[in-house]
């Protein structure tokens, strides 16, 4: 019964991991340029959640199987006075999207809260549990 | 056992059996809230009907049988697929609503089994006391 607040404290952190990867991608949205200062704009990233599988000896739950890169063509805007404009003046902007970043991260928020409340239904259920001995 | 008779007559074994129930059903739902999220996931619980119904039928079988010659602690809990429920473009058959309201509702069912259960155990105690607390 100790363990199922394991699977709570995975769940936890799988939608922290995805809040972390929203809040890059927010932060990122009119980055055009990558970390050596090459005009290649940021690409949107997602989080990948896969069931814990028991017979791989992992602790049931969920897991963050990986970070995906979001392979959607980059926003091109019309900008010729940009530093970044390609020849015919348009720059290549970020592949994210504010609304579906905002949508997944209230998505996130509620799964963070959902498991929140599993783990306090869990420690009424072991004190109940733990008072029949008293 | 003069003190396993006593411990195992009237509700005292029937609880015991719910409150394992409530516990196993209990991990399925924290999973299923766990992968609240993952695509494709299929959600899990047990079968409460079929469970009921066993214990009915041991209940039923115990009148007229020889104090503990029906066990109860060998009823097994069927796991199920949960159905009817919406399936959503990421092929996940959760509804969080659906989930919470599952998740409340068990812990609720566990802590009252737990409480008669301690009643159980409690009357038993004042009796070998032979005071009442």
């Amino acid at each position: 019964m100790f363990d199922v607040l394991d699977i709570g404290a995975s769940g936890l952190l799988a939608q922290r991991v995805r809040m972390d990867t929203i809040a890059g991608n927010v932060l990122h949205m009119n980055t055009t340029r990558n970390e050596r200062g090459e005009p290649v704009p940021y690409r949107r990233k997602f989080v990948v959640f896969e069931p814990t599988r028991a017979e791989r000896g992992q602790t049931p739950g969920v897991r963050v199987a990986g970070i995906g890169e979001d392979r959607s063509p980059f926003i091109r805007r019309f900008e010729p006075s940009h530093p970044d404009a390609d020849r015919d003046g348009y720059v290549q902007y970020p592949n994210v999207d504010l609304a579906v970043e905002m949508v997944n991260m209230l998505d996130a928020s509620r799964a963070y809260e959902a498991n929140i409340t599993m783990m306090e239904t869990t420690k009424q259920m072991l004190n109940a549990t733990l008072r029949l001995l008293a | 056992m003069f003190i396993e008779r006593l411990l195992n007559q009237g509700n005292a074994p029937l609880l015991e059996q719910q409150l394992k129930f409530a516990a196993a059903r209990h991990r399925l739902i924290a999973e299923n809230i766990a992968n609240v999220s993952t695509p494709g996931y299929r959600q899990k619980d047990l079968d409460q009907s079929g469970f009921e119904r066993a214990l009915r039928e041991r209940v039923a079988a115990r009148r007229g049988a020889a104090p503990g010659s029906v066990r109860f602690d060998d009823i097994r809990f069927e796991p199920i697929t949960p159905g009817g429920y919406a399936t959503y473009h990421d092929g996940g058959n959760r509804s969080k609503e659906q989930l919470m309201s599952e998740l409340s509702k068990n812990g609720l069912r566990h802590n009252m089994y737990a409480e008669l259960l301690r009643r159980a155990y409690g009357s038993i105690q004042n009796a070998l006391r032979e005071r009442v607390t």
